[in-house]
């Protein structure tokens, strides 16, 4: 099967890999990073748990190889909150109680943050067409709407760590 | 609502404090068990299952399995003989001798990959006999059916559930309360129907996966997605002759229980799988197709019910007939059965009633608690029975349900007193909500608009003795660790625990700390977290332990000052004296003691508190009858009410409002409680419009996320008013009681109810679907679209 | 499978620098071979053991695969590796494809659509795919490039069967092309599904209308999705609108015959009765709409 030898950044830091052909990039995260913020829901895109950045989009790991992440800059859960310091959007998911079991979170937060990095202050509709790739079994959707909102309406997220930014 | 991050609050019972776990989960730092690290030593396993719904194994051939490079060992039921099983031992850990429904597991496979295990799992070769299958609880309880469980009479069973050997019930619960024949005549309305649920699933977004390590020495531990830590050691330990104390079993976060994770599901099978390779952990996952049909799920039910009122709107009379389909293992089931059957009337005061209640074994997947345990299975044809009575004797269906609620004082069915709750509050609080009397218009001339209502109640389902206990020990500098046995599974019970510590210690809130994860090698015993049913049990126990510790502490305080420890209490982390106005900070004293005078010795020393509670008051019921003195702890009721509008021309539905409010006893934290409300209105809207689909053969159709769909965050209605009464529960910490299920238990009926009022028709048989709903219309002759 | 593998099987991934490579090394072994586009397709089925490709051949890199250019003359060609979300959102689609770039958006979830690619939805050819009966109606044209080099095949012509298309052994899509449309046109895109939104269409309907020299002044183009085998145009339905002027009366009309253009079949998501009866009144509604549209464009 082979495999191959990538590089890719991940929540700012450079990583040297070697990968296997039939790996996704949510294995690479998990397996070979620890990376487990990222949670694996479904395997099949339909879920969003595994929702990453991928050059500052929002895509489901599971459905990307890590082969393809060559090069790419990637940013996790992990890298949204600095310092310790939750960032204003993640802060704004723990007042509204937007978090209850937790799996569902880390997609949530990373789609949520792509949102309003292209569209600073969405709509509830908006908001609720940009979530319907992360399901969420136990909240019922109102307070992650509610919490991007809230986000919103303060000053813009804090930045992700990016590659050579 | 808001919940700022405080630096101290005190009294925090009442309060919406922010919740415990948020940091860890909002940064991705939460573990879950498929987070933990186990290093190269980590084996994975995979099962092969069966591809009949029902046939005997003539032969398991594994040889070509065990010559994949990689795999480590193969099991077989031959090297599993065990039964395991909740109530009723009635399921082998991998199949013997026959396997019951499709996708049984026949055998399972280890291997230093996930990969290598599955690759293997698919060389395994099974020479299979078919037998007849049955898959409707109808045809399974004719006596020509085939024979699920030849053996039943031999299971292990617990005394309160009656299977019945030579057939395929599981469990038949019997209610009989006065004389429902001479009743029916009394009665100038009666609805008689039938009504139809089919399997659903749990859908939590983290599927089930265990880790097992069996070591040389005999000790074995479990790291598990689990509800129930203490019972799952408890039923492997009995069922795989592992003493107790040689079984730990430790689970992390929780991604999403909803009942799929209590008892024991594949726990077990990945406790066998590291038996044949001691001293390596093994990895068993769930897939998300083997999520959908491998673990639980919801059971089917067939409900035959009869209700009578009289002109006045008395309810006079109920007959009711509950067949569950249980699916291919009961062993949880049975007590589904139980529960509906002794809470077969609703929450109603009915004087008379005979109530049939069975689980019946079909050739499907196995059914299993689900959150709401039996009751939104038999509310979906209660409420909707309730309203029609209503409309027959031109009653307003909210006022129908203030006149016949169960009150106060009620002898409600089972001959029990009904414990203080008021469904009528509720019942005001959401027709408020929801503007009940007005008719508004809809919102385009193709749409209709209606509203619908529902009660609902529900006792924690579980055997007469379930114990929590907690343990309180401080650090040094006065904080304090909460031990617990309950799981964290979203719901909020670390944050209450830490409350109710803080509130029954005098502690601010922020001093508190609930130790996880939870691991029956360290953490003090909790029956399950089931049940709705850890906030008074385990918030029982948690303040016992408190009140024990400071106890503790007042003694030691007060004979240092020679006070009384009666004038004396802690208020925010600091002993003080109403008498004589001293203070003596919690700091070190909780571990160093105080000293004595003149340095003649010291006092007291390192404080730990310990509580424990069950109750010990709940009683047998009658066989025949289903009568006795106290059938159960306490119920919580609720209501709730839906406001939507129809697209006659497509069948689909926007959901305007739904408004809910519950009688809790005492909110503990009042957002908590709106969370689950709001979780619990989308999760029951979604319920109504789910169903797993299985072909002719007992297939599976829509195992996956493509075609079982729940809702997602644009279905979700456009406003949920969510709200809670307070009548203290008598034996509950402040006088608390538990709400997590109840909170989508009636949500389909009212939805049903609400289509009625907007269309005129009813759907006796779920799951509602755009397409049903259209073609209803379309078969009235009211659309061509 | 009923039970599908939790992880991809194992394959060979290769990333050819040319398209000629990427062609000669899918026609050597056609039966084992896939061209690898955004993937969220063929992954799933690659898991549920549909498809077992012994090598994936990723081209979305390749020359122009993500690239959208207009030509006035020309018209505009859409790389068919550009994502859906790069389609949906391109400043030229949404102008001047708008029925293009609402099909596009339709599909899944943004996550989805920022690596299903066009070429993807279009060669995939479930009977479902949204961007189907849009391209069929703005008269899509696929570029293929194989063994014979560039050959084109009309989008009318390019799906033959549920999964099937015109694509030879060897072959990979390079490129949409949609000529300039006609003017003063507008379109409208609508799906039924389980959910509100982010569920394979279970009816798919799309209308494209413009100003035109028949009887009625005007010609309205009607593709539906997941009703047939195929993505399904509705020549009776359009032959009724050039005809009559329109309106209620003849938007129903056309419904009732986009109606009978349908063939659905009874599945797990639902009922062909429900279907028909779909494609009647989003055929309807979306006439209604369109025709709103132009009317507001006079």
């Amino acid at each position: 099967m082979g495999s191959h030898p990538i590089t890719v950044t991940v929540n700012g830091a450079k990583e040297r890999l070697n990968v296997q052909s039939n790996e996704t990039l949510l294995q690479m995260l998990r397996e070979r990073l620890a990376l487990t913020g990222t949670k694996n829901g479904c395997s099949a895109g339909e879920c969003g748990a595994c929702t990453i950045l991928m050059n500052g989009e929002p895509v489901n790991a599971c459905m990307v190889l890590a082969v393809e992440a060559d090069g790419a800059d990637i940013v996790t859960v992990e890298g949204l909150a600095k310092d310790g310091q939750l960032n204003a959007l993640q802060e704004a998911f723990a007042e509204q109680n937007a978090v209850q079991c937790g799996f569902c979170t880390p997609g949530v937060l990373i789609s949520a943050h792509a949102l309003l990095e292209r569209n600073p202050h969405p709509t509830e509709e908006e908001t609720k067409l940009a979530l319907v790739g992360n399901l969420c079994r136990c909240t019922g959707y109102l307070r992650l709407v509610e919490a991007v909102q809230a986000a919103s309406e303060k000053a813009a997220p804090s930045a992700p760590m990016k590659g050579d930014a | 609502m808001a919940v700022s991050e405080a630096t101290s609050t005190s009294d925090p019972v009442g309060k919406s404090v922010r919740r415990v776990d948020v940091f860890d989960k909002l940064t991705g730092a939460a573990t879950f068990t498929d987070d933990i690290q186990f290093g190269p030593n980590l084996y994975h396993a995979r099962l092969a299952r069966s591809p009949h719904a029902h046939a005997l194994i003539k032969r398991i051939d594994t040889s070509k399995a065990l010559e994949v490079p990689g795999v480590k060992a193969v099991v077989t039921g031959q090297d599993a003989p065990e039964l395991v099983g909740m109530y009723l031992v009635d399921r082998p850990v991998l199949a013997r001798e026959r396997v019951r429904y499709f996708g049984e597991p026949v055998a399972g496979v280890v291997a230093t990959s996930e990969s290598i295990a599955e690759e293997a799992s698919r060389l395994v070769e099974v020479e299979y006999e078919e037998l007849p299958a049955v898959f409707e609880p109808m045809d399974a309880i004719k006596p020509d059916a085939p024979l699920i469980h030849p053996d039943l009479g031999e299971y292990k069973v617990v005394p309160f559930i009656f299977p019945e050997p030579g057939t395929n019930i599981s469990e038949h619960f019997r209610l009989r309360k006065g004389d429902v024949e001479s009743a029916w005549p009394k009665c100038d309305a009666i609805v008689e129907m039938t009504f139809g649920l089919p399997q659903i699933q749990h859908v939590p977004l983290e599927p089930h996966v265990s880790v097992a390590l069996w070591e040389a020495s005999g000790e074995v531990t479990l790291w598990t997605s689990t509800q129930s830590p203490h019972a799952q050691r408890d039923l492997i330990a009995q069922s795989i002759g592992i003493p107790h104390g040689n079984l730990r079993v430790m689970s992390p976060y929780v991604g999403g229980g909803f009942g799929g994770k209590a008892g024991v599901t594949m726990e077990a099978s990945a406790v066998v799988l590291a038996r044949a390779v001691k001293g390596h952990p093994v990895k068993l996952r769930m897939t998300r197709e083997e999520e959908f049909v491998g673990t639980t799920m919801r059971q089917s039910l067939v409900a035959q019910t009869k209700i009578g009122c009289d002109a006045e709107g008395n309810l006079l009379a109920m007959e009711t007939e509950y067949y569950f389909g249980g699916g291919a293992y009961n062993d949880y089931g049975v007590n589904i059965a139980r529960a509906a059957g002794y809470s077969c009337t609703g929450p109603y005061d009915i004087p008379n009633v005979k109530g049939d209640s069975c689980s019946v074994y079909t050739n499907l997947p196995i059914g299993g608690p689900m959150r709401g345990f039996g009751m939104p299975e038999i509310h979906w044809g209660i409420e909707q029975i309730m309203d029609q009575l209503a409309e027959k004797i031109g009653m307003d269906p909210a006022e129908f349900r203030r006149r016949n609620c169960v009150k106060t004082g009620d002898t409600i069915l089972t001959g029990m007193e009904m414990p203080a709750i008021d469904v009528a509050a509720c019942v005001d609080k959401v027709t408020d909500a929801i503007d009940w009397d007005k008719r508004e218009k809809p919102s385009a001339p193709h749409k209709r608009r209606g509203k619908g209502i529902a009660i609902m109640w529900k006792a924690p389902a579980m055997p007469p003795n379930p114990g929590s206990s907690a343990v309180v020990r401080f650090n040094e500098d006065g904080t304090l660790n909460v031990e617990i046995g309950a799981q964290e599974l979203g719901q909020g019970a670390f944050t209450v625990a830490a409350q109710m510590a803080a509130q029954a210690l005098g502690l601010p809130f922020e001093w508190v700390r609930v130790v996880g994860p939870i691991d029956t090698k360290y953490s003090p015993y909790e029956w399950q977290t089931v049940a709705s049913r850890i906030t008074w049990s385990m918030g029982n126990a948690v303040k016992a332990a408190a009140e024990d510790a400071r106890r503790q502490i007042l003694d030691v305080v007060a004979e240092t000052w020679d006070e009384t420890p009666e004038d004396l209490d802690i208020k925010d982390g600091v002993v003080i004296s109403y008498r004589s106005e001293r203070e003596q900070p919690l700091k070190e004293m909780v571990i160093y003691g105080l000293p004595k005078e003149d340095t003649e010795g010291w006092r007291g020393g390192p404080i730990v508190g310990r509580g424990s509670f069950m109750p010990t008051y709940v009683t047998n019921l009658d066989f025949d009858t289903g009568q006795g003195p106290r059938a159960v702890v306490h119920y919580t009721v609720g209501a709730q009410a839906v406001d939507l509008e129809v697209d006659t021309e497509t069948g689909e539905i926007d959901f305007l409002k739904i408004a809910s409010a519950y009688d809790v006893g005492k909110a503990i934290n009042p957002d908590l409680i709106m969370t689950q409300i709001e979780g619990g209105a989308v999760h029951g809207l979604s319920s109504a419009f789910e169903a797993l689909r299985f072909d002719e053969r007992g297939r599976p159709l829509n195992q996956s996320m493509v075609d079982y769909r729940i809702a997602s965050a644009v279905d979700v209605p456009k406003e949920i008013h969510g709200d809670y009464v307070e009548t203290p529960l008598e034996d509950g910490p402040w006088g608390a009681r538990g709400v997590g299920e109840h909170v989508m238990v009636q949500t389909a009926p009212a939805i049903a109810n609400a289509i009625n009022d907007a269309l005129g028709i009813r759907f006796n048989d779920l799951p509602l679907s755009a397409e049903k709903i259209f073609l209803a219309l379309q078969e009235r002759g009211e659309k061509k679209a | 499978m009923y039970m599908p593998s939790p992880g991809l099987p194992e394959f060979d991934y290769v990333k050819p620098t040319s398209l000629a490579e990427a062609s000669r090394i899918l026609a050597e072994r056609p039966d084992r071979t896939r061209p690898l586009m955004g993937g969220t397709d063929l992954f799933v089925r690659m898991r549920d053991g549909l498809v077992r490709p012994a090598k994936m051949v990723d081209v979305k890199h390749l020359p122009g695969m993500q690239a959208i250019r207009l030509d006035e003359e020309e018209g505009l060609t859409i790389g068919a590796a550009t994502t859906l979300n790069q389609v949906a959102g391109h400043p030229v689609v949404q102008t001047r494809y708008p029925l293009l770039a609402e099909a596009a958006n339709s599909v899944a979830s943004y996550q989805i659509r920022n690596r299903a690619t066009l070429g993807g939805n279009l060669c995939n050819a479930s009977p479902a795919a949204d961007t189907a009966p849009a391209t069929l109606l703005l008269e899509g044209t696929m570029v293929l490039y194989g063994p014979g080099g560039e050959r084109f095949v009309p989008a009318e012509d390019f799906f033959l069967g549920p999964g099937t298309t015109a694509i030879r052994p060897g072959e990979v899509m390079t490129a949409i092309r949609f000529p300039i449309p006609p003017a003063g046109s507008a379109g409208r895109y609508l799906k039924l599904g389980r959910n509100k939104a982010g569920d394979l269409a279970i009816a798919g309907v799309a209308v494209l209308g413009f100003p035109n020299g028949t009887p009625s002044g005007h010609s309205f183009r009607i593709g539906l999705a997941s009703v047939g085998p195929v993505p399904l145009r509705a020549p009776q339905a359009e032959q009724a609108l050039a005809a009559n002027p329109p309106g209620e009366e003849s938007f129903m009309l056309a419904a009732e015959k986009a109606m009978d253009a349908a063939a659905p079949i009874d599945d797990v998501r639902a009922s062909a009765a429900y279907r028909e009866a779909m494609v009647r009144r989003l055929t309807f509604r979306a006439l209604r709409d369109v025709w709103a549209q132009m009317e507001e464009g006079k």
